[in-house]
């Protein structure tokens, strides 16, 4: 079959052109690699400030300020650890399955997403929301009334902002669940 | 050997390959199939210590980059249905244009099939030896025999404009 119409045709694309040579990738690929590395240990350190400052402040001057800090800070991470767990576990699963297996893997791994992303997110968010509401008196007493008003309107502004982007990968993660069903 | 050397080795004979699979994927959006390509062994050598010589190199190379090519979420914006009348060959066309025309028909037919089919037929045209292709989707030998002969029928009906 070398020579037929499907063949002949697919090899008439024109040339390949010039592609990366291959110490650009290994550059790329340990540039990816610390990357990761910085973030896993961002996220190490804000998780163990996060128990010293709960556990210090729980038994010495626990009130509504370090409780909305905690809720917010703690809600945060814990939805940048989950994507960053499915983000893991999906790249080990590239790199070993065959293409039938990673399709049905993909199929499994887009269901649990709409699940968090229509439970565990709107929980976060929520609880990252009550976090701040928690806070503004605080501001309110110790801030300028502008200060004050500017804290308050890029609170929200950036709330909303975040329910954008939130609700466009939902979207996006949708559609292409969607896509992999039809195929 | 050196790993670098080794990577470069694996590098020099598959990447040209690895790229044309990722163009049949992007329906010939080469900026997408480059950024594939490049995923593809970005992830060849973060991963070589996971690799185990169950398989060979060749069916892990494939296999990674037509998972990055299945599990990307983008669209390309040239991914979409090519219009039927952008297909038209001029009768005043050179030969080079007639062929463009083909190629991209060609593209257009590809990203009709579903996305098993899609692979299959990538792989084959790309003369990867069929025990390779059926390791690298998880299918029978046998079966892939039966469905490659359908696919061919079905996409040559497509490129000729028979219903």
């Amino acid at each position: 079959m070398k020579n037929d119409k499907l063949t002949q045709t697919w090899n008439r694309q024109k040339n390949v052109p010039p592609l990366a040579n291959p110490d650009h990738i290994i550059k790329k690929a340990k540039k990816q690699r610390s990357k990761q590395f910085i973030a896993i240990a961002a996220m190490s350190i804000t998780v163990l400030t996060l128990l010293i400052y709960s556990i210090y402040y729980s038994s010495n001057q626990w009130n509504n300020f370090t409780l909305g800090l905690v809720l917010m800070i703690s809600s945060l991470t814990f939805r940048i650890i989950l994507e960053f767990v499915s983000l893991y576990r999906k790249e080990s699963q590239v790199i070993s399955l065959d293409n039938l297996s990673f399709k049905k893997y993909l199929k499994r791994h887009y269901k649990i997403r709409s699940k968090v992303n229509y439970i565990i997110t709107p929980i976060c968010f929520a609880i990252y929301i009550f976090g701040f509401t928690r806070l503004l008196p605080y501001f309110e007493q110790e801030l300028s009334k502008g200060f004050y008003t500017y804290i308050l309107i890029s609170g929200i502004v950036s709330l909303f902002v975040i329910a954008i982007i939130i609700v466009n990968s939902i979207l996006k993660e949708s559609h292409f669940l969607n896509q992999l069903n039809r195929k | 050997m050196n790993i670098e050397k080794e990577f470069t080795q694996i590098y020099n004979t598959y990447a040209h390959k690895v790229f044309r699979l990722c163009l049949g994927y992007a329906s010939g959006d080469e900026d997408l199939a480059k950024e594939w390509q490049q995923e593809t062994f970005i992830k060849v050598w973060k991963h070589r210590n996971s690799f185990q010589a169950k398989s060979s190199i060749s069916t892990w190379v494939y296999r990674i980059a037509v998972n990055i090519c299945l599990g990307d979420l983008r669209k390309s914006k040239k991914h979409a249905q090519i219009n039927e009348n952008t297909l038209e060959i001029d009768s005043m066309g050179n030969e080079k244009e007639i062929q463009e025309v083909q190629i991209r028909k060609m593209y257009n037919c590809i990203d009709q099939l579903t996305q098993n089919n899609k692979a299959i037929i990538l792989l084959e045209l790309e003369e990867i030896p069929q025990a390779t292709i059926a390791e690298t989707l998880g299918v029978a030998h046998g079966t892939l025999r039966t469905r490659l002969s359908r696919i061919r029928k079905s996409l040559l009906k497509c490129i000729t404009n028979e219903k």
